[in-house]
């Protein structure tokens, strides 16, 4: 069989703001396949990543949405803001879908059906989706290699349905399915699951990335290299929900810097050239847990114990980022020094004297 | 909204019980979730504190924009709006916006200056200069004085569209520009080439013609529909010492004058005083070494050098060249026979303000003899105006004029030193030429026979960092201008303070928070969740919200990194019921289109619903 030509759509990368002192975006690119008038919440962190990521796609994406918020909220009355072709799957389908539409492409291409560039296909999973009821399918298209983006936009919960604990829920949020009290006082007692690093330690020939909606144009750019990367591609993109977090919307890219700042979401390349991974990002300041944890009303109930695990699992983060940690992180990571802040035991006895 | 690719069944082509319409290609009109906002985002832009403190009100903000983005040339024609001669105030100017600079509270204050000398000298390097001559109106204007108000003046008076005669008393133009500052400060040919402007710009030029000697009040007030007083304070106060009228004692203004005018016949001995604190003080300390003194101490009533009513660059550039200070010390007298051999000192102290010069001096205490070959006194200066009719004088031996500069109801006008001595603000450059700005225009409006109103005074202007978004300004140290060595300055008149390439121009632009104001950096379009901010192209003021849409998350308010976007309570947009489709920017601003486009939505067809 003669190869088959196919004509791939490089898209540029594109330069970084804030050199020096400057602060002033780079040229950004002018298509809008994401338009107003959906029913999100205001201030939505996944529609905010839906938007970035589209806009840097460009016009000939498809989109490939299971079912998750940004399936839910948007694709009510029969339309949707994607002003691209999307199409939605069953939840734990992401992968299986996303692998069919690009070996359909691959096949018109090859029998001569389809003239033009191959689209970019990407797939917008939720959390919920991208790591717990997806998850089989998510890894088989990985693992065939099929050329296309997955997207896990993880705000951490099942959104949709009201808010409930995924496998993403970090230590001690409280959701519906784990609701903080007297016997369990820190909520959420499981450490999330690390998903991207089991993306790239399971498919190490895929490119894998993480990425925060606070570093909007390094996210762009990741969409594009995953684009660019001739196979599959996986990005997981930390995405706040203002109903789940319940913090106050203005501060939907505040917590997205937030939490790189504090260490509970690495940012990180994977590349499947060398097989290692680029640790070259570095956030302009580490600060304490504490202070992206006092944003949101989810950690509101955590006591002195739970908040110095946190910082130890943060501590542990910046540690496989081959940082060194400041005085002060380490000093955080020990209930003692976290002044102000009652313990677990101490809160009970209050309430039984009560 | 979009349905594209959705193929809608017939039957569902109905409205769902008059609550949601139906799906229709109508697109964007289907939900408009704007009406869940109860704030909404408005741009508005601020006043910077630079422009603020600005004494001519230069656009700082605005220059500094476009020359990161290397705009040089709409740079250049942004500034000369308010300063007709940016080469000469780059390099002279005690840059008040600098000590007004935002980022000084944050980590260095912006080189102002510095950008503004590069756009300035960029201004003489071209062959015709960015400035037209405004329509001729038949009006002829005399401006007595080319030092910074009557340049000022004559250059907005001609740009107006006025016949502009400036009358000079010297035989070069320029007037303090040239006498008050030093070469080494101010070349020559950098003030030359900003006088040819002017009479590129058709202004007549007479010099040698001296008001009260060559023409008399009576003259000016027949041949000239108005007049601009610039004549500036010509004559030096005296130090009310004993023997100053001895061979070897010099006065700094003269002694700057005749120097910077090619007439001095000045030779300065080994050992120089200089008498003052001021900044004329210090420059001539600084010209006494480069015309050959070897000592030079600069003796102060000021009881340290923080109190003295100096620049702290000049201050530290002179004790860098080997200037010695001796503070808390008054001339009482000059000894000498006929010739200057030593001066008297007594203890003495300085309380109050700058311009009354309220000396207590210590008579009681032993008076000291300080040996030099030459003394010069630069202890302020006074005006000559015998020329003036009687009522028009001050007591403090100034110009009296109402608050729009106007000497009562004549059609003469006064502006700079000479109005503004003892008016509270320090007397500098950048003030005379904010001075001149405006009396050429309160000029224009009396000749045109429209009522003068007063200066608004700034509504809204950034002071506080907290208005603006810290996490997107790395802290970042200024760009800094080279120096001669201390060494080799000493002897010559070349300049002692470098140039900017255009780079470090570039550089030192980029760091401007641009407070209050749209620099067009993206950022509220970048991250907009719906997306409701749009815009064709790239620029200031061409963003706008569609309001159908905005849920008013205030995402864009808090991440604008430079504070123009607010946050509005939709109540106070007042009129009609839905409110969403009634509103308005508050203050247009540079914004003033989307207003505009905001304010005509009322007349809008209804949507089909």
């Amino acid at each position: 069989m003669p190869a088959i030509e196919v004509e791939r759509q490089i898209l540029p990368i594109l330069g970084s703001p804030n050199q020096g002192a400057r602060f002033y975006n780079p040229d950004l690119p002018s298509s809008e396949p994401f338009v107003p008038g959906h029913r999100t919440c205001a201030g939505c962190g996944p529609s905010i990543q839906y938007r970035m990521t589209s806009k840097a796609a460009g016009d000939n994406t498809i989109l490939v949405g299971p079912t998750g918020c940004m399936y839910v909220a948007n694709s009510s009355y029969l339309c949707t803001p994607y002003n691209v072709p999307w199409a939605h799957t069953q939840i734990g389908s992401a992968g299986s879908f996303t692998a069919g539409v690009a070996a359909a492409y691959e096949a018109m291409i090859r029998k001569g059906k389809w003239k033009g560039a191959f689209p970019n296909i990407i797939c917008e999973a939720g959390d919920g989706s991208a790591s717990d009821i997806g998850l089989a399918s998510i890894s088989g298209a990985l693992y065939r290699n099929h050329d296309c983006l997955i997207i896990c936009y993880d705000n951490e919960q099942y959104a949709n349905t009201g808010i409930q604990a995924s496998s993403r829920t970090p230590y001690g949020g409280m959701t519906t399915f784990s609701p903080p009290g007297p016997m369990v006082p820190e909520a959420k007692t499981l450490f999330p699951k690390d998903l991207a690093r089991m993306m790239a330690a399971g498919h190490p020939h895929c490119y894998v990335a993480t990425a925060s909606v606070g570093y909007p144009i390094d996210l762009m750019n990741k969409v594009r290299k995953g684009l660019n990367h001739k196979g599959a591609a996986y990005l997981m993109i930390y995405t706040p929900c203002q109903k789940g977090f319940v913090y106050e919307t203005p501060r939907s890219i505040d917590l997205g810097r937030l939490v790189v700042e504090c260490g509970l979401y690495p940012i990180w390349e994977w590349n499947p050239e060398k097989r290692e991974y680029d640790y070259s990002f570095r956030p302009q300041n580490m600060r304490p847990v504490s202070e992206y944890l006092k944003l949101q009303g989810r950690f509101g109930h955590l006591h002195a114990e739970h908040i110095a695990k946190l910082q130890t699992f943060a501590n542990q983060q910046w540690k496989m980022m081959g940082i060194e940690l400041p005085e002060a992180l380490i000093q955080a990571a020990d209930a003692k020094n976290l002044v102000n802040m009652a313990t677990a035991s101490a809160a009970e006895a209050v309430a039984q004297t009560l | 909204m979009s349905t594209k690719g959705t193929k809608i069944p017939e039957r569902l082509m109905i409205p769902f019980a008059g609550i949601t319409p139906a799906p229709t290609q109508n697109g964007q009109d289907l939900f408009p979730t704007g009406n869940w906002r109860s704030i909404r985002p408005v741009y508005r832009d601020k006043l910077p504190p630079c422009n603020n403190a600005c004494g001519t009100n230069e656009k700082i903000q605005g220059y500094l924009d476009l020359v990161k983005r290397g705009k040089y040339l709409d740079a250049y024609a942004l500034i000369k709006e308010d300063m007709p001669f940016p080469s000469v105030t780059g390099r002279v100017c005690y840059h008040p916006c600098e000590q007004a600079c935002n980022r000084g509270k944050y980590d260095e204050a912006i080189s102002i200056r510095a950008v503004e000398r590069f756009l300035g000298d960029l201004g003489q390097a071209l062959t015709r200069d960015v400035v037209k001559p405004g329509a001729p109106n038949g009006k002829k204007v005399a401006v007595v004085g080319s030092g910074p108000a009557g340049h000022s003046a004559a250059y907005q008076l001609a740009r107006l569209g006025y016949k502009v005669t400036i009358l000079e008393k010297s035989p070069k133009a320029g007037g303090l520009n040239r006498g008050g500052i030093p070469d080494w400060v101010l070349p020559q040919n950098v003030l030359d080439r900003e006088i040819e402007r002017l009479v590129e710009l058709g202004i007549t030029i007479k010099t040698n013609v001296e008001v009260g000697k060559d023409v008399s009040w009576d003259d000016l007030k027949k041949n000239y529909d108005a007049v601009v007083l610039a004549v500036g304070l010509t004559e030096p106060n005296s130090a009310r010492a004993e023997g100053e009228n001895k061979q070897g004692v010099l006065f700094g203004l003269p002694f700057l004058r005749d120097i910077g005018m090619g007439t001095s016949k000045v030779k300065v001995g080994a050992r120089v005083a200089v008498i003052g604190g001021g900044n004329t003080a210090i420059d001539c300390a600084r010209e006494a070494l480069r015309q050959g003194a070897v000592e030079v101490t600069m003796i102060t009533v000021e009881a340290h050098p923080q109190e003295m009513p100096a620049s702290p660059e000049d201050l530290h550039d002179m004790k860098e060249e080997g200037v010695e200070l001796m503070h808390g010390k008054a001339m009482t007298a000059v000894l000498g026979d006929g010739k200057v051999k030593a001066l008297q000192l007594h203890p003495a102290k300085f309380s109050g303000a700058i311009n009354a010069s309220p000396i207590n001096i210590d008579r009681e205490a032993p008076a000291e003899r300080f040996a030099v070959d030459n003394v010069i006194i630069a202890v302020g200066q006074h005006a000559s105006l015998a020329w003036l009719p009687q009522e028009f004088k001050t007591e403090r031996g100034t110009i009296k004029i109402d608050r729009f500069g106007r000497l009562g109801d004549t059609n003469f006008f006064a502006a700079g030193d000479i109005v503004q001595l003892g008016a509270g603000q320090p007397l500098m450059v950048v003030n005379a030429v904010g001075d001149g700005k405006r009396v050429a225009f309160n000029l224009d409006k009396v000749m045109r026979g429209v009522t003068l109103e007063p200066r608004t005074i700034p509504v809204d202007v950034i002071f506080d960092l907290n208005r603006m978004n810290m996490t997107y300004f790395p802290h970042f140290p200024r760009v800094q201008q080279t120096l001669l060595p201390p060494k080799s300055r000493r002897k010559t008149q070349q300049e002692v303070i470098q140039a900017f390439t255009e780079e470090q121009a570039v550089e030192e632009a980029g760091r401007c928070f641009s407070c209050g104001t749209c620099n067009a950096c993206d950022n509220c379009y970048l991250v907009c969740p719906e997306p409701c901010i749009v815009r064709d192209v790239r620029s200031n003021g061409l963003y706008k919200i569609l309001v159908d849409y905005c849920k008013g998350c205030r995402v864009c308010i808090e991440e604008c990194p430079t504070g123009c976007l607010e946050g509005v309570p939709e109540l106070d947009f007042d009129t009609g019921v839905v409110r969403m489709d009634t509103a308005f920017a508050v203050s247009p601003g540079l914004h003033g289109r989307q207003a505009e486009e905001l304010r005509n939505l009322g007349d809008r067809a209804p949507k089909n619903i």
